[in-house]
């Protein structure tokens, strides 16, 4: 049985002509422990979907089970979910101290107790020294990690976290996502957090759901996200840089596989670097988008020509642009280089680096020498 | 790592000079050329509070300088002062050598870009990029002719931010992405030669502000314009400034080259404000044996570069970025135990947080495409060679005496 279960679920707002798919039918699993992140730019459905999840949004058609039990008729108070929500504020006449232990204080638990499980979760999330203040005399941030800590000090069956940790200076932001994700894993929480940060979303969360328009794109593992993501949305949404994007054609003969790209530009294989399968894709299809993260970029002794544009070197790694194939192409180094603008280079990718999309409809084709189902 | 690698526009990693925190910094550079824009002791303050405390410096014709900073550093008013919407109350400002005092804003030469964009909402795109160009008239030129060289110029600058087919939309009609171009478009369509950008992709998406900061170096470059660029994105200043100034609390701790302020930061704040993830910090007391200076960390020694011998006896923070961290062998000599907390992919990157037996954090971070452990017991090589020596009380640096080869610290006998 699953923690929570989303069936065919739909949100629709207004009525009639002024009324709007906020979400169609969504299907969704999380297993209990799992922690996952609904991504996706605002007007997605995410936050619709997580009010939904709480009770604080009806569902205007489909089914979610919590634990295995159908919530249709179950308030917000009796699905045994702790929150941190935009908007789900503070108590302002308690002290953060207050608001942080109140659940556990609700609860009954031992005084000394709750002082002890205050302290170390405001430690973790270093507010430590304001938790005597009261929630108007501190910083946007600080009420946001308050909000937090309220909600992760309680066992709850589910911890729902909207923008957790959107406010947060940078110099915090790692320290403290690798801290909360060891104080989820640890205790086995089962959470489901929103967020349009994509690099917050692949830190924290085992399996992501992609959401745009309404729809689940996709959802998975960061790492298939990365390596085998389902449409050339998700393929461009996730991932910084972006992904490097292409239109070919396909041309192939006995022995080689080549895609045409612009400007008298090809890239050229054999064809068991792509094996049969894909091949035979690739015969169906006169034109594709091939995608290319910035990583599997290689700058090589052979391969096609490429001018440098621009070369950032950014403390720990380089970002170098160059026009290619009438396009620009991005690749990643993780050592310094030394191209500068005007360079010729020469740029090579692998086979099994090729993402291969349908050029109208963006769906996934391949994965390198793999076949999209 | 390829020492030969220039970022653009990288001073020699020898000029030492450059590092004096932005202190006498116009007198070790450009005393040859007159510089585009020279700020000299440029001093302002709001009631009692002092926005902007002494600030010099020089930015050479063509060359970028970014001035970055935390929020409420004084970059903005900084940047008002140099256009001339906001008097010092102390300091001058040289355009061309020429000081600015009492000359308008507007016979200033300059082209300004904001964050909020400031478009007039009642204008179409063109119309707005093209107001800069209403109160410069031709000489001799005719009414048809003056306005065939407008189109021709707002339509030249569109065409290189890519927003020649949206010229005749109401920027409410755009997208931020639009709205930010056509900004761009207005600040640069008289060809000023002087460039004030206030965070101009601060409030673009990810991805655009990501396509933004490769396209604006060389758009800047072709227009051969001189440029201050305000940001509070550390990738951005790196990325686009030959030189960066450093502004905190209305002074400038650094002005340097990328390369300076990211690996011969001049304080603990800067080496913490550029990075992602931060730099670790980490207390240690530098002591001295018959081998040399070194530091302990988890009980073990760890011999310090013997120009650093000025550090025994203060206390220090030793500073490690986390891409310098790596994991390895029990045996290899230096790794000290740690335990992996937690592992979080960070875009190429994957970031462990793991702590000493001391209970002590600190953050690796690998390429992505590297294995290594994702949590339990492992163990951390810790290269001092790439570590940086912090006076724990002031935060300043503690530059070797001496230099070596392979520290950080190319410059000879650089200690204040």
């Amino acid at each position: 049985m699953s923690q929570l279960e989303i069936e065919d679920v739909t949100k629709i707002y207004g009525a009639k002509r002024d009324a709007v798919a906020a979400v169609r039918s969504l299907d969704l699993r999380i297993e209990r422990g799992d922690v996952v992140a609904l991504l996706g730019s605002s007007g997605c459905g995410k936050t619709s979907t997580l009010r939904m999840i709480a009770g604080f949004e009806s569902v205007t058609s489909g089914t979610i089970r919590v634990g295995g039990r159908d919530t249709g008729r179950l308030p917000p108070a009796g699905r045994n979910i702790a929150m941190a929500f935009e908007g789900y504020s503070l108590y302002p006449p308690m002290t953060v101290r207050e608001n942080i232990g109140f659940a556990l204080q609700s609860a009954r638990v031992d005084a000394a107790e709750i002082r002890r499980r205050v302290d170390d979760m405001a430690a973790m999330l270093e507010i430590g020294n304001i938790l005597e203040r009261y929630p108007s005399s501190i910083s946007g941030g600080q009420q946001q990690r308050a909000s937090l800590a309220r909600a992760l000090i309680r066992e709850a069956g589910m911890h729902l976290l909207d923008e957790p940790m959107g406010q947060l200076e940078p110099q915090l932001r790692a320290l403290l996502r690798g801290r909360i994700k060891h104080y989820l894993k640890e205790r086995g929480c089962t959470v489901i957090l929103v967020t349009h940060d994509q690099t917050e979303a692949n830190a924290l969360a085992d399996r992501i759901a992609v959401m745009e328009g309404g729809e689940l794109q996709q959802y998975a593992t960061p790492a298939e996200l990365r390596d085998r993501p389902a449409n050339l949305f998700t393929g461009t949404f996730i991932g910084e840089p972006p992904m490097n994007v292409i239109d070919a054609a396909p041309v192939l003969d006995g022995t080689r596989v080549r895609l045409v790209l612009g400007e008298g530009v090809s890239l050229d294989y054999p064809r068991d670097a792509f094996g049969e399968p894909v091949v035979r894709v690739l015969g169906e299809h006169p034109r594709v988008t091939l995608g290319v993260r910035p990583h599997a970029v290689r700058v090589a002794e052979s391969g096609a020509p490429a001018r440098v544009v621009v070369n950032q070197w950014l403390g720990d790694q380089s970002h170098v642009a160059a026009a290619f194939a009438g396009a620009t192409l991005v690749a990643v180094e993780h050592d310094r280089v030394s191209f500068a603008r005007g360079d010729t280079i020469r740029v090579a990718v692998a086979a099994e680096d090729l993402h291969l999309f349908d050029a109208t409809s963006g769906k996934a084709l391949a994965h390198g020498a793999e076949v999209v189902a | 790592m390829n020492d030969g690698a220039a970022a653009p526009g990288a001073t020699d990693a020898g000029e030492g000079s450059l590092e004096s925190a932005g202190r006498g910094e116009s007198e070790d550079r450009e005393t040859d050329s007159v510089a585009k824009l020279s700020l000299h002791g440029i001093t302002r303050r709001y009631g009692r509070e002092t926005v902007l405390d002494q600030v010099s410096l020089d930015v050479p014709a063509g060359g970028t300088l970014v001035l970055f900073g935390p929020s409420g550093a004084g970059k903005t008013v900084l940047l008002r002062v140099v256009a001339g919407v906001v008097e010092a109350d102390a300091g001058e400002v040289l355009i061309d050598g020429r000081d600015q005092h009492g000359i308008e804003p507007e016979k200033r030469g300059i082209g300004m870009a904001f964050q909020n964009f400031a478009l007039f909402p009642h204008l179409s795109a063109f119309e707005n990029i093209a107001t800069p160009l209403h109160s410069r008239r031709g000489e001799g030129a005719t009414r048809a002719e003056r306005r065939d060289t407008r189109t021709e110029s707002v339509e030249r600058v569109a065409r290189l931010l890519k927003i020649d087919h949206v010229l005749r939309q109401s920027p409410g009609a755009l997208s931020n992405g639009q709205k930010q171009r056509t900004s761009l478009a207005r600040a640069l369509v008289a060809e000023p030669e002087l460039l004030l950008l206030d965070d101009p992709l601060r409030n673009v998406d990810a991805k655009l502000r990501f396509e933004m900061r490769l396209e604006l170096p060389r758009l800047l470059a072709d227009q051969g314009t001189t440029v201050v660029y305000v940001t509070q994105d550390y990738k951005e200043a790196m990325a686009l400034g030959d030189r960066i100034a450093v502004l905190v609390a209305g002074r400038v701790e650094q002005i340097g080259s990328p390369e300076d302020i990211y690996l011969r930061p001049a304080t603990k704040r800067i080496a913490t404000l550029f990075g992602d993830p931060p730099i670790n910090l980490l207390d240690v007391d530098p002591e001295c044996d018959a081998d040399g200076p070194y530091v302990t960390l988890s009980g073990r020694r760890y011999p310090l570069d013997p120009a650093l011998a000025v550090a025994v006896g203060r206390q220090c923070t030793l500073g490690v970025r986390p891409e310098a961290l790596r994991f390895g062998d029990a045996s290899e000599p230096g790794a000290i135990p740690v335990t992996v907390e937690a592992e979080t992919p960070l875009n190429e990157k994957v970031v462990d947080l793991v702590t000493t037996v001391r209970g002590r954090e600190i953050l690796v971070s690998r390429p992505a495409h590297l294995s290594g452990p994702a949590s339990g017991e492992a163990h951390l090589v810790v290269p001092m060679e790439r570590a940086l020596l912090f006076e724990r009380a002031s935060g300043e640096r503690i530059r070797p005496r001496g230099g070596s080869p392979g520290s950080p610290d190319t410059d000879a006998g650089g200690a204040r």
